[in-house]
């Protein structure tokens, strides 16, 4: 270790007791300003952890907590980017608060949620074992661009380390894709046909044509927005088999999922502690990363069924009579994948929405078109009231008018603190769609009022 | 009344929110009781838009470009020239109108024919132009304040057989320099304001749609309607984007 690494860890260590003591989060900025003093502090930090990295557009804290559950019930000493912190910064503080000042990490395996644009740097000096690629869809355009240009950097993220294992989404003809060029091992997760709901191609796809010879893909099956059965006509690239397989959906609950999976060629029945579809391929995901970095299939079932995300992601309040749940959404495809989840929601309820457009959320809030929110009108009765809040909230407002929800229903309500009190005034379930910024802020009132855990802890 | 919309390439032009604004049509002239007809015009239907009063292209990723152009050049380049020679109304965002110019030149030069069907043409700039903006459109086009978002590296720069839609208030709007925002030519409107421009600009909405039962019935009027929704969100972002 140089002694401009041991400054570093030194000034990140210091700014982190200093984040502690003024009570703040404090999980980005320590490691930003210790990685401008020492450029390849992670790479040294990280040298003797064995790594699973995640990326992809959505589902990565999700996968990220499956996976921790299962280091955790299997008794290993492992550090995981809990927060949210997944920039090159984060990522670094995460692995100097478990290092001794001397660059000495004591945990054995890290488990790395690793946003996609980050992924050219922290790939390289994560040098991860496993790698998986959740899925890949169109997001925060202003911010990450085309979502080509998304591929193009986890592409060249992973260039750096072409030993990692990866794990790809099969169903995925972008996510899949990255497997024809690269030297890395491949294992695959999916959802097969017999899982995925029968639906027609949807019109709103973010990968309508080839990703190789850009002819219109056909497919077998979807199971949604581009996932699913895709073949090219023309030069023949197609889903490739799952070694990591959801078979099929035995029993769809409010809070859970049971589901048939095949792993490695054995059918396993699974408990999954989570709602909705986009969950399942989570889950699937996470089977893969977890029996790749040799922890075995029952640890990863085990993990499935016990383990608690919280953060915004389908997280539980005790707020009012029946209870509170908060759902991140942050593009249109995750916030598909939770209207429909509301529309198997058999009892009645309200529905609060905020929408934020800060460099977190993405500036551009034109994707609010993009969701079908039409698939609320469907809802009738069952649909009591929706509040709209956040900076956003009148083009939510619009948005929802136009979607054919009657206006009256709509109420405008920005502030938090009437919002959380009028959550607890109901009698009925409330469901809570916010995206990033927007959960951050709420969550902080409704968990003042009814207790959880800050962000980083 | 009835007015036969078309949206062309639903398929590929769909980046970002573009279909909110045939969605804000429709039910604007629903409301109103008018008879309302969408006919999706993806790759490779080579139906014809004679017959359509409203035609509707929105804006598309760079991969599908290719795709885009040959199927334009398979004749729907003639088709679009045609039907905006003869009145038909166009409402066309960032990469939908860009290419109805006749070249995109991309930064390190490299020359892409268009359909010429408007007297404009776009260079790739290196920097993105991307954020809010708000632009004034000119009296031809209603006169109202549009708000909008862009995000484009193309700088799309103006002849003299076409007008500007509006002129810039905040934000970069064709280039950055000039001040102009869009384009119009006989019953075609052009922007860059992408995605979802119309439900927050219902003033826009309403000219556009007045313009497209004028050429078919001689007169039409649009009844008003309780917009305090729109301009609530109208108003609210006007005053907020500098």
């Amino acid at each position: 270790m140089t002694i401009r690494a041991f400054f570093a860890i030194l000034l990140c260590k210091a700014l982190q007791l200093f984040a502690r003591i003024l009570h703040r989060g404090g999980t980005a900025m320590p490691g930003r300003i210790a990685l401008k003093l020492c450029p390849n502090l992670l790479a040294i930090l990280a040298r003797n952890v064995k790594t699973v990295a995640i990326t992809g557009t959505n589902g990565k804290t999700t996968s990220a907590r499956m996976i921790e559950e299962a280091f955790r019930l299997e008794g290993k000493s492992y550090l995981a980017n809990r927060s949210g912190a997944n920039l090159l910064s984060g990522i670094t503080t995460e692995f100097v608060r478990n290092a001794t000042i001397f660059g000495k990490v004591d945990k054995e395996y890290a488990v790395i949620e690793c946003d996609e644009a980050a992924a050219v740097k922290a790939f390289g000096q994560l040098k991860p074992q496993v790698i998986v690629v959740t899925n890949l869809f169109r997001d925060q355009l202003d911010r990450y661009g085309e979502v080509t240009h998304t591929m193009a950097n986890i592409r060249k993220g992973i260039q750096a380390v072409p030993e990692a294992l990866l794990c790809l989404n099969a169903d995925c003809s972008l996510t899949a894709s990255l497997a024809g060029d690269l030297p890395n091992p491949v294992r695959w997760f999916g959802v097969d046909q017999g899982a995925a709901p029968s639906k027609p191609v949807p019109e709103l796809s973010d990968a309508t044509h080839c990703i190789r010879c850009k002819t219109a893909y056909t497919y077998d099956y979807v199971s949604y927005g581009h996932l699913g059965g895709f073949r090219c006509p023309k030069c023949g690239y197609c889903r490739h088999e799952a070694d990591y397989a959801v078979t099929d959906l035995v029993a769809q609950r409010m809070d859970s999922t049971e589901a048939v999976l095949r792993i490695n060629g054995k059918r396993e029945l699974a408990k999954i502690n989570l709602p909705a579809m986009y969950n399942v391929y989570n889950a699937i995901g996470a089977v893969a990363a977890i029996c790749e970095m040799g922890l075995g299939s029952q640890a990863a079932l085990r993990a499935l069924a016990q383990f608690q995300c919280g953060f915004g992601r389908m997280e539980r309040f005790d707020l009012g009579q029946a209870g509170a749940r908060m759902m991140l959404v942050k593009n249109p495809a995750g916030c598909n994948q939770v209207i429909e989840f509301l529309q198997n929601i058999t009892e009645r309820f309200s529905l609060v929405i905020c929408l934020n457009d800060r460099g977190a959320d993405g500036t551009d809030i034109s994707w609010i078109w993009d969701a079908d929110f039409e698939g609320l009108r469907g809802l009738g009765g069952n649909l009591r009231q929706v509040l709209v809040s956040g900076d956003r909230a009148p083009d939510l407002r619009i948005r929802l008018k136009y979607a054919g929800i009657d206006d009256g229903r709509i109420r405008v309500q920005r502030d938090y603190e009437a919002l959380v009190d009028w959550m607890a005034r109901q009698t009925e379930p409330v469901l809570i769609m916010p995206t990033y910024t927007a959960m951050l802020e709420l969550r902080q009132v409704m968990i003042r009022r009814c207790g959880g855990a800050e962000f980083w802890e | 009344m009835e007015l036969k919309i078309c949206h062309m390439y639903p398929d590929v032009l769909n980046l970002y929110g573009d279909r909110g604004n045939v969605m804000c049509m429709t039910q604007r002239l629903n409301w109103r009781g008018i008879e309302t007809t969408v006919r999706k015009l993806p790759i490779g239907d080579s139906a014809s838009l004679a017959g359509f009063d409203l035609v509707f292209i929105g804006g598309g990723q760079d991969f599908e470009q290719q795709v885009l152009l040959e199927d334009l050049h398979r004749g729907k380049d003639r088709e679009i020239r045609a039907a905006i020679e003869d009145g038909v109304c166009f409402l066309t965002i960032c990469g939908g109108y860009q290419m109805l110019g006749s070249y995109y030149e991309t930064y390190d030069g490299q020359r892409c024919d268009f359909i010429g069907a408007l007297d404009l043409y776009t260079v790739g700039a290196k920097e993105r132009m991307i954020g809010n903006y708000k632009f004034r459109c000119g009296p031809e086009s209603g006169g109202s304040l549009v708000v909008g978002f862009e995000n484009h590296s193309g700088k799309t720069w103006l002849g003299s057989a076409v007008q500007p839609l509006g002129t810039v208030l905040a934000g970069y709007g064709n280039n950055g320099e000039d001040g102009t925002e869009g384009a119009r030519y006989r019953n075609v409107f052009g922007t860059y304001s992408h995605g979802p421009l119309l439900p927050k600009n219902p003033a826009l909405c309403d000219h556009i749609l007045l313009t497209a039962l004028t050429r078919k019935y001689g007169r039409a009027e649009l009844a008003p309607l309780n917009d305090e929704a729109e301009n609530a969100a109208h108003d609210e972002m006007a005053e907020k984007i500098h």
